[in-house]
């Protein structure tokens, strides 16, 4: 097994449809502040923070090198600060490689997205697409998904009353989470009756518009002791980015979680998830998507996403149950949250939600429609 | 085979595909023939909005053929010898039927001759020849102006364009008191600028081109009153079609204040200017922010400043940079100033602008040196908006 990195603490402010009253700089600086209460790290050259990782995003932020905004309340003056623009996921990642490679013991990683903002989150997806082509067709990653939805529907057998499955629980288990988004618990029924977005996808299936800021302190093994009694560590990463015009893969295919997967899983020596790993955080942005990624991740058999829910598969190998992306957190830093429910099971601060026992979890997120990009990372108690 | 003005006689022919307008073959369906002292025949077939051109000894099937010496076709398709005195001379005669042979002049756009190169002088002279007849009168109305042109350099000289009464006239040289003088330390770069190759901004910042006068006119006037200078090389090279897809992309925006902004914003409507204090530098900030950033502390100490205080930074800006959030378009040239507001030390300065018949009377601030007292002039009806403050003004 390689070299690890440890998560010392984390903060996060809680999710919300819409922080009016707030910029996203004063998302970022209650957590900013209490991670410098929870660690004590301080800024000097030699042994503090010299480099910040933040995650935002241009469109969403509507201004150009959108961490140019926050730098001043994440403690980014005078010193290195560079931004994850793709899924916050990689940010850990890249924070891995830093310290990893003995280039920095200490980084600071933040992260902000107010969704409230921007009109249209589907018009900001649309601006992922290709000028000439794609985008004039009104591509957005509502209307992709919905394409994969319905391949991977047909191929694994999940079917709307599976999805109507996937939402109620969603919400109940958020309900034990207090940093989820508020939103009203729902049955099956209403599920079903919610109104078609893009069919096969229902408004209730598609994750909610959200705002939150986050922050994490990252560190070396060697000095973790100044900073926490109780690390968590990632040990294992990997990322794939799949073919980017839609026309040209298989939609219904789990190619590239699958390689991402395989990737985090040697590194962190995994030799069967279904056993070694205890909690899985999946980044469900639409509800066929729990299944889906399952399946990619390892838990459910290919083709069988349906059956698996059906067999109970989403409580036996607890499956978000902080409520998962399904429940509310900006798009972009899906990634982010997941991995840090992942913390709060491994360091038992999880609560009522709380797996027993837990030593190993996975986070997995996506971006782009369709999850085009995957990334994968393995946490340790 | 001979040429003449440059041009070979198969040049025309060569280029008559390139040339046709399927427009002006509509419904035809007939045969030319072309029989060129000297030189050859060539046989166009127009069917189906489509032609053919092919040299050929066989004229036969044509309806009408034309008959010239080399010299005279050329001179005629490239516009140096007038068609109707060499029709009416002899020197270009047609067989058969005439009046069918007139529609071959829809046919073709017309033959420009490639010019290998121009220097600058003879693009001088054919820019500022090209003045009159790209002049629009329409545009004119009213105005008395006359703008001179002051171009350096071993190819340089001196013009001057004067509009009056909706007329236009050139003279090579500069009189009396120009409207607005725009100079050119090299004549070249004003060619280059005219036909795109530079912009204006980067020859002022660089210092190779400066104006006189009412800038205004020359910014904003001149585009409007002349047709674009055409590029007399730029005509010859077969145009590739070009694919362009105009896209706005709009998207609008709630930007929340925040409480600290909001608190700033607030201040404006109600005329008073406030910053923040750091708890532990003692620095000031304008506009407030949430936290001082060197000393990543939250400052929640809000003091009122100014509203008084005196020009630390200035400049002159002569692009008409629009306002994003309204698209409209500053009055040029505008004066950008930050104003070292009173309360304030160091580089803690308000950025606004400066009343514009103002804009030369300013002197900055620098180290022991004073700059030029200002104070705010308000907007009546204030809204919370960095408008509320119109501009700032000398404080005499």
């Amino acid at each position: 097994m390689g070299k690890r990195m440890a998560i010392c603490a984390v903060a996060q402010i809680k999710n919300d449809a819409e922080y009016w009253h707030l910029r996203f700089q004063n998302m970022l600086l209650g957590c900013f502040e209490s991670i410098m209460e929870q660690t004590k790290v301080t800024f000097d050259m030699e042994k503090g923070i010299r480099n910040i990782i933040t995650c935002s995003d241009d469109l969403f932020d509507a201004r150009t090198i959108s961490d140019n905004g926050i730098t001043d309340v994440v403690g980014a003056h005078f010193r290195g600060e560079e931004k994850m623009a793709q899924e916050s996921i990689n940010g850990l990642g890249y924070a891995m490689a830093s310290i990893l490679s003995g280039h920095d013991d200490v980084i600071l990683f933040m992260g902000h997205c107010k969704e409230s903002q921007g009109e249209s989150r589907r018009m900001i997806s649309n601006l992922a697409y290709d000028p000439f082509y794609s985008r004039p067709l009104g591509m957005d990653y509502h209307n992709v998904d919905a394409l994969q939805a319905r391949a991977y529907m047909e191929k694994s057998k999940v079917t709307d009353e599976h999805l109507a499955k996937i939402v109620v629980r969603s919400r109940q288990n958020a309900k034990k989470n207090p940093y989820a988004r508020e939103n009203k618990l729902v049955n099956e029924q209403e599920v079903l009756n919610s109104p078609m977005y893009a069919d096969p996808l229902r408004e209730l299936h598609i994750y909610p518009v959200t705002d939150w800021a986050y922050g994490m302190l990252l560190c070396c093994e060697d000095r973790v002791q100044e900073f926490t009694k109780k690390p968590v560590w990632v040990t294992g990463y990997g990322s794939c980015m799949d073919r980017y015009f839609l026309g040209d893969k298989d939609l219904a295919s789990n190619f590239s979680l699958n390689n991402a997967s395989k990737r985090a899983y040697e590194k962190a020596g995994i030799k069967d998830p279904k056993k070694d790993i205890q909690v899985f955080e999946l980044s469900d942005h639409a509800a066929y998507q729990l299944p889906m990624w399952a399946e990619g991740v390892g838990i459910a058999d290919e083709g069988k996403g349906g059956k698996w829910i059906d067999d109970g598969g989403m409580d036996k190998f607890n499956v978000n149950l902080s409520g998962g992306q399904l429940n509310g957190n900006p798009l972009l830093l899906g990634g982010a949250a997941r991995a840090m429910e992942c913390y709060y099971q491994l360091s038992g601060q999880a609560g009522d939600r709380q797996v027993k026992g837990a030593k190993r979890a996975v986070a997995q997120a996506a971006t782009g429609g369709a999850g085009q990009h995957q990334a994968v990372i393995v946490m340790e108690a | 085979m001979a040429e003449y003005w440059g041009v070979k006689v198969e040049d025309i022919f060569n280029s008559m595909q390139e040339r046709f307008r399927p427009e002006g073959a509509k419904d035809l369906d007939t045969v030319f023939g072309y029989d060129i002292k000297d030189e050859g025949k060539w046989k166009l077939t127009v069917k189906d909005n489509k032609i053919k051109i092919e040299k050929t000894d066989d004229l036969s099937g044509s309806v009408a053929t034309m008959q010239a010496d080399g010299e005279t076709f050329v001179g005629v398709n490239t516009g140096n010898v007038d068609a109707t005195n060499a029709f009416m001379g002899g020197k270009v005669k047609v067989e058969g039927d005439m009046a069918a042979f007139g529609k071959t002049g829809k046919l073709f756009r017309k033959f420009v001759i490639a010019q290998k190169e121009m220097t600058t002088k003879d693009y001088l002279a054919d820019m500022f020849a090209t003045i009159v007849p790209r002049f629009k009168v329409s545009e004119a109305a009213g105005l008395d102006a006359s703008f001179a042109f002051d171009l350096g350099g071993p190819d340089g000289g001196k013009w001057t364009v004067f509009i009056k009464d909706n007329v236009c006239t050139v003279t090579a040289t500069i009189e009396g008191k120009p409207t607005v003088t725009l100079e050119f330390n090299d004549a070249k770069d004003y060619v280059d600028f005219i036909l795109g190759k530079i912009d204006s901004q980067s020859l002022m910042a660089g210092g190779k081109a400066g104006a006189k006068g009412d800038l205004n006119m020359m910014a904003s006037k001149w585009p409007v009153l002349f047709e674009k200078y055409k590029d007399p090389l730029a005509g010859n090279v077969p145009q590739q079609e070009l694919i362009v897809l105009k896209k706005t992309i709009g998207l609008n925006e709630k930007f929340s204040t925040g409480p600290i902004m909001g608190k700033f914003l607030k201040g404006l409507k109600e005329k008073k200017i406030y910053a923040n204090k750091c708890p532990q530098c003692g620095r000031m900030q304008l506009p407030p922010r949430e936290v001082c950033a060197d000393c990543r502390v939250r400052v929640n100490e809000i003091v009122e400043v100014g509203p008084k205080g005196e020009v630390r930074y200035m400049d002159i800006v002569y692009y008409a940079m629009p306002d994003p959030l309204t698209g409209a378009v500053r009055d040029t040239p505008y004066g950008g100033i930050n104003v070292l507001m009173d309360g304030c030390k160091g580089n803690e300065t308000l950025p606004h602008f400066i009343r514009k018949d103002q804009i030369e009377k300013i002197q900055m601030g620098w180290n022991e040196k004073k700059g030029t007292r200002v104070r705010p002039v308000w907007e009546e009806n204030r809204i919370g908006d960095i408008w509320d403050i119109k501009y700032f003004e000398i404080d005499e």
